[in-house]
């Protein structure tokens, strides 16, 4: 399958007002491939949200891209001029469902003029009957009812206005969409209906693929189709969902999945183990594995960076896995 | 519920409010009559006592001070004159001055009101628009900009209006005799609609409307510049940039959300425009409402302060009404709350 993006050695820091880098992302490099569904899960603070950031090209201060590249059709994204990136890339190639949905619509605007101001911001030249209906075409499609347009965002409910969200931040149909944390203000049966609502958009392919940043494991067994781990700023290990959630080979990985409850049969009998110590200060990270302070397994080559191993089609950044060959990287 | 308001929220919200500004007023009128006659002295002695000044027979004097006393009503049980008082309001009737007896209060202010109104409406328009465009532009801009900006404002507003005032009538018009140290005009003219006397009048306000206006350009643009740093760090400005909106289009959207709560403020300073001006008119003898009532405390002129506090408290209740219904209209989550929608 072709790579709809491709991220290639990204480095990208927050400038404290002290002048010290907080090296939040520190050498990713990830493909997102057309059709998928890619998790990237970590906990909080390993670096995944500003990955997003950097993925639908929001940089802003203090944030800062150090190098690396935004890959989109083989044109680095990230060197655009900022006209150009705004009119052509965001919200139009790559669009994203932000964290915090209950506060992401302006509560001063009705939903239609939103997506007015939207369309005619890529498209000047669209009118505003257009926009809306649009729109409404696009509601009428997912199912959701067209009145939503007409709108204040305190007269939708919590799950509406995600879904609402959804729909405005996919209207131009993004070749990717970036959702972080979608569902962690939603109930249960909300979240569902928000999940559902971006497979469908993936079945319809009105987009063509998604990555889902979440710090819920078990979230990802049901959307995603690849998942890629982060600790410290880096990858630990990226694979085919099954792989990472019921064979993870990675010891952080497997600190990760272990630590979550899943319902299913079985569960009782399992313990829950969390992961011993905490993760480092991202001023000055640990030299070689960044997971080594805290990583039961740990021996002498964890003083080095390590490379990824391929197993099976997966990548893993484990020195216990030296014996595998190098992984064919994107 | 009544019948009339069944299907019109919004109708019983208005009466709703309606009637706790006429609560209000009433409590109003009543404090604007007792409070004047708290203060120590009184208003006939005052008058016999300039009169005296040629030395008349203390008989004399003694039926003076009844005749007056007659004539005030103050020889009435001070219910009475409440109720007298009372009745005169509502029937548009202020009384007679004291202190420039026998003119009837209503003239008097009727004649210093449009100096007032001159002097602050303008004033408050003008420190209200400069300090919003200052405010959310520092906001925007940041850096050195919003240093001078924000400093150069917290200054301006932390000066006392009359202090600025005393500082300007001192540096313009002592120190370098530019402008004139008081009045609305010169001596020699008479209030008419000629060229000559706008621009004497023009040159007469160029100081006491700076000193107002600078320290309202300064609050302003603090409240701003608070408001629009607030709304450019919210959630729903960071999810139009990544939907790609413009940033002409996304600064839109942040100051007129942080335009509402400066709307209330518009109409605080409406409300408190007389009382704002009176320590700057005192200070530049402007011929106004303010050193009316500066006047009016001093000689103890219950008929003319009653006049006046009536006439503040009409401005503040107003100015608060409108900016309720207005609010309605330019907020929809305000206006939810209002009709009791969810």
């Amino acid at each position: 399958m072709p790579n709809v993006v491709e991220v290639e050695g990204l480095e990208a820091y927050y400038r404290t007002p002290a002048g010290d880098d907080i090296k939040a992302v520190d050498g990713v490099s990830l493909a997102v491939r057309e059709g998928e569904v890619l998790g990237i899960a970590g906990e909080s603070g390993c670096g995944k949200t500003t990955l997003a950031q950097v993925l639908g090209l929001t940089v802003q201060k203090p944030l800062y891209v150090r190098s690396g590249k935004v890959l989109l059709e083989g044109r680095n994204a990230l060197a655009l001029d900022r006209e150009t990136m705004r009119r052509e890339v965001r919200g139009k190639t790559i669009s994203t469902v932000p964290q915090g949905a209950m506060n992401s619509l302006n509560p001063t605007l009705r939903v239609r003029n939103l997506v007015i101001d939207v369309m005619r911001d890529h498209n000047p030249r669209i009118r505003r009957r257009e926009a809306v209906e649009r729109a409404r075409e696009r509601l009428d499609l997912l199912g959701l009812p067209p009145r939503v347009l007409e709108a204040y965002p305190h007269q939708l409910s919590g799950g509406m206005k995600q879904r609402v969200i959804t729909v405005v931040s996919t209207l131009l149909d993004p070749v990717l969409l970036i959702v972080d944390e979608p569902t962690s203000a939603l109930d249960v049966t909300s979240q569902k209906v928000a999940i559902k609502l971006l497979v469908d958009l993936l079945a319809k392919r009105i987009i063509r693929s998604i990555v889902f940043i979440t710090h819920e494991l078990p979230l990802l067994r049901h959307v995603a189709d690849r998942i890629a781990i982060m600790y410290a700023g880096r990858l630990v290990e990226v694979g085919a969902m099954e792989d990472i959630v019921f064979r993870p080979q990675h010891p952080y990985a497997e600190g990760l999945v272990g630590s979550v409850l899943v319902p299913e049969p079985g569960m009782k009998e399992r313990t829950v183990t969390g992961i011993p110590g905490r993760p480092p200060d991202m001023r000055r990270p640990p030299a070689g594995c960044r997971f080594a302070p805290r990583c039961p397994k740990r021996f002498d080559l964890c003083d080095r960076d390590p490379r990824p191993f391929g197993i099976d089609g997966r990548e893993v950044w484990c020195w216990l896995h030296r014996d595998q060959p190098n992984a064919e990287r994107p | 519920m009544l019948r009339v308001f069944r299907n019109r929220p919004y109708l019983l919200y208005l009466t709703r409010k309606a009637f706790w500004y006429l609560v209000a007023f009433v409590a109003a009128v009543a404090l604007n009559f007792f409070l004047p006659r708290l203060i120590p002295g009184n208003p006939v002695s005052v008058i016999v006592g300039q009169m005296s000044a040629g030395a008349v027979e203390s008989a004399t004097l003694e039926r003076l001070y009844t005749a007056f006393m007659r004539d005030f009503g103050l020889d009435q049980p001070l219910h009475v004159q409440f109720w007298t008082y009372l009745t005169g309001v509502l029937q548009g009737d202020l009384g007679t001055s004291f202190m420039l007896y026998p003119s009837k209060v209503w003239d008097v202010i009727r004649q210093a009101l449009p100096w007032t109104v001159a002097l602050q409406v303008p004033a408050i328009l003008v420190g209200w628009i400069v300090g919003n465009v200052l405010g959310a532009l520092a906001a925007y801009k940041g850096g050195t900009f919003d240093r001078f900006a924000f400093t150069g404002s917290l200054m301006l507003s932390s000066i006392p209006y009359f202090c600025l005032a005393i500082i300007f009538v001192y540096a313009f018009a002592v120190h370098w005799p530019l402008f004139p140290a008081s009045g609305g005009y010169s001596f020699g003219y008479f209030p008419e609609w000629s060229w000559a006397f706008f621009v004497d009048a023009l040159y007469h306000y160029a100081l006491p409307f700076l000193s107002l206006v600078l320290v309202a350009i300064g609050g302003q643009a603090i409240g701003m510049r608070e408001m629009a740093i607030y709304e450019l760090n919210t959630d729903y400005v960071n999810y139009a940039k990544k939907l790609g909106v413009s940033d002409r289009r996304v600064v839109r959207y942040v100051f007129r959300n942080a335009m509402l709560p400066q709307i209330t403020g518009l109409a605080i300073s409406f409300g408190t425009l007389i009382g704002g001006a009176l320590v700057t008119e005192a200070v530049f003898s402007y011929p106004g409402l303010g050193s009316l009532l500066f006047t009016a405390i001093r000689q103890v002129d219950y008929p003319m302060i009653q006049g006046i506090t009536l006439i503040i408290t009409l401005t503040v209740l107003l100015a608060n009404f409108l900016v309720d219904i207005a609010y309605g209209f330019i907020d929809p989550r305000i206006r939810a709350g209002q009709v009791g929608e969810r």
